[in-house]
């Protein structure tokens, strides 16, 4: 390759200037000591974090989505990876379909997938529960982790696993021992996806949200509506803060292991 | 009774019959090689004895008893694979170890067998290191030790030797032959490199399209070939075509147009008169010989200690010659002749 050059590397500035700034643009607004929001913010203060941690309802909103989010994750990981390696044993057309049925949440749009889990959720009395959230959030996550997990067993050599049985490994010895330490790498990786996803997922957690069970994005959300304080702003970075380590998480075990 | 019995075992795919109804018979300790060409059922027949694939019908018997419907797990058996399949997340330790943790064996126990696997190998020092980190040569010998250190019942190897270069490719050959006789295992070695076979094998079964066309020693196999197709797989030949002139116990001549005299040699089993048939002449046996057949040098390869001659008779027959340097006529036309007892008179393979 040869080296970029002067417009090139500006045209990649500017492209990710495109990316972060809206994003970054929020941490300043937590520092404001005004009670508007206000962009550059003219005095600073942590005032917003003292009433953020102050209030009962906003923690309690953190800690529903750490909850939902811890979950969502555990679970999808768990179907998505059984998934991921039953497909490769499918007839091709049946793989085709399952393939496409698996990808089906990230290609719907959301706000449908909204009205029919809610019609849904309501019948099974679900609404308003946590349980019915972590279900949402899981099938949202699922193809992630079907995406990640299959591109590790793609390059998993299957005769590692005949190698093992043939050692007199049963089934779940196999696993354990031979296929999970390999694709462990995809696994985290998909894992780390589904934690993000359902943590700043936000239409299906106001359509199935109740009172009990309010994600941090749906207490912004709310709050924005009645008053905008730059204790949204504050809100927002701890979210992205967690995102950020969770991302960076999933990327230092997948370099250690690769 | 044979440690290893295959009795009438088939393999279909679909419309492609992958084995014939085949039997075989290894005895303990011995060491048996599956030798053909690609597509000659031999992998498939291997990956049956190691459960890794049901038969379509027939049954597998190791030392007497029916395992055909018992899983690979369960089968006790050694498997060596053609890249060798080691756990790349595991030490060259607990790679040895694997089989002996999935049968629960006493920790102290574990050390002294793998410690004693890894010497058998010549890698005593290796356990801490990363199978990524050892050459080809050394990550063979892991997969070997992994598979013996188990005690299987039948070592499987498939082409164990295939992604080694020639020469560590030898040194590993005479290093399991060394190993085979030190300390006799029941073995089913599987390559399609003629050399392997003759160097590490007590038995040869050379098959093709799914069934065995001969099984023998490798001097039987070399010296009385069931058939064409044997004759070409092992060693060079001169195969002169023909048809059966007369036939008695033990002797028959071969008329082959514009040869002159027919040629005689020892009959293969199931031919008949005026059946089309060859005669295999290994080439080290046609020598100069004053009075005999005429014929024309076509070509000269130097070869070292030895010399090639490629000849051709007044009626166009050509026969390779393999003669000591030494012993080589400088002539462009010489006589030649072999002893009739060293010829096969053998079918053509269809």
């Amino acid at each position: 390759m040869t080296p970029a050059g002067a417009w090139t590397k500006a045209f990649a500035a500017f492209v990710a200037a495109l990316v972060v700034v809206p994003v970054l643009a929020t941490v300043p607004l937590a520092f404001s000591a005004q009670s508007f929001v206000r962009l550059p913010p003219q005095n600073w203060s942590l005032r917003w974090w003292g009433a953020f941690f102050a209030d009962p309802s906003w923690l309690r909103a953190l800690a529903t989505s750490l909850e939902v989010a811890t979950l969502s994750c555990l679970l999808s990981v768990m179907a998505g990876t059984s998934a991921a390696l039953a497909l490769p044993r499918l007839g091709p057309r049946v793989r085709a379909l399952a393939n496409g049925l698996f990808l089906g949440p990230l290609i719907a749009p959301v706000i449908v997938l909204a009205v029919g889990l809610y019609a849904l959720a309501r019948a099974l009395g679900l609404v308003g529960s946590t349980i019915g959230l972590v279900l949402a959030h899981t099938m949202l996550a699922l193809p992630y982790v079907v995406m990640n997990v299959g591109v590790s067993i793609a390059t998993l050599d299957p005769r590692l696993a005949l190698a093992a049985s043939g050692l007199g490994a049963g089934p779940w010895r196999v696993f354990f021992t031979v296929v999970l330490p390999s694709i462990l790498p995809g696994v985290i990786g998909g894992g780390v996806f589904a934690f993000v996803t359902s943590f700043d997922e936000v239409v299906l957690a106001i359509f199935l949200a109740g009172p009990s069970v309010k994600t941090l994005p749906v207490r912004i959300w709310e709050e924005i509506r009645v008053e905008y304080t730059p204790v949204v702003a504050v809100a927002a970075t701890i979210m992205i803060v967690l995102a950020g380590f969770g991302l960076a998480i999933g990327r230092l075990t997948a370099r250690r292991r690769a | 009774m044979s440690a290893v019995a295959f009795r009438g075992v088939t393999k279909r795919f679909d419309a492609f019959e992958a084995l014939a109804p085949l039997d075989l018979d290894i005895a303990s300790g011995e060491f048996v090689t599956l030798l053909g060409p690609s597509g000659s059922g031999k992998t498939t027949l291997l990956n049956i004895c190691a459960g890794y694939l049901p038969p379509t019908s027939g049954s597998l018997l190791i030392g007497g008893r029916d395992v055909t419907a018992l899983p690979a797990r369960r089968r006790n058996i050694g498997m060596v694979f053609q890249n060798y399949a080691l756990f790349p997340h595991l030490d060259v330790f607990e790679n040895v170890a694997y089989g002996l943790r999935a049968r629960k064996v006493a920790i102290a126990e574990l050390r002294r067998r793998v410690q004693e696997a890894l010497r058998t190998v010549r890698l005593d020092d290796f356990g801490a290191r990363s199978v990524r980190s050892l050459s080809g040569g050394q990550q063979q010998r892991v997969a070997l030790a992994r598979a013996m250190v188990i005690e299987p019942d039948i070592l499987l190897m498939d082409e164990p030797l295939g992604a080694l270069d020639k020469q560590l490719r030898k040194d590993v050959q005479i290093e399991i032959r060394r190993m085979h006789v030190a300390r006799p295992r029941t073995t089913l070695y599987v390559t399609h490199d003629q050399e392997e076979a003759l160097v590490m094998s007590d038995r040869i079964a050379v098959m093709r399209q799914g069934r065995i066309v001969q099984l023998g020693t490798a001097q039987e196999l070399y010296s009385r070939p069931a058939d064409s197709f044997v004759a070409r797989f092992l060693g060079e030949s001169n195969l002169v075509r023909g048809r059966v002139a007369a036939l008695e116990e033990g002797r028959a001549s071969l008329a082959v147009d514009g040869f002159g005299a027919p040629i005689e040699g020892r009959p293969a089993r199931g031919l008949k008169v005026s059946d089309e048939a060859c005669a295999l002449i290994r080439p080290e046996h046609v020598r100069p010989v004053a009075g005999g057949r005429q014929a024309r040098v076509l070509e000269r390869l130097f070869l070292g200690e030895i010399v090639a001659l490629r000849l051709v008779s007044p009626g166009g027959v050509e026969l390779w010659s393999r003669l000591f340097s030494a012993d080589a006529p400088q002539d462009d036309v010489i006589e030649i002749g072999w002893e009739k007892e060293r010829v096969s008179i053998l079918p053509e393979a269809s």
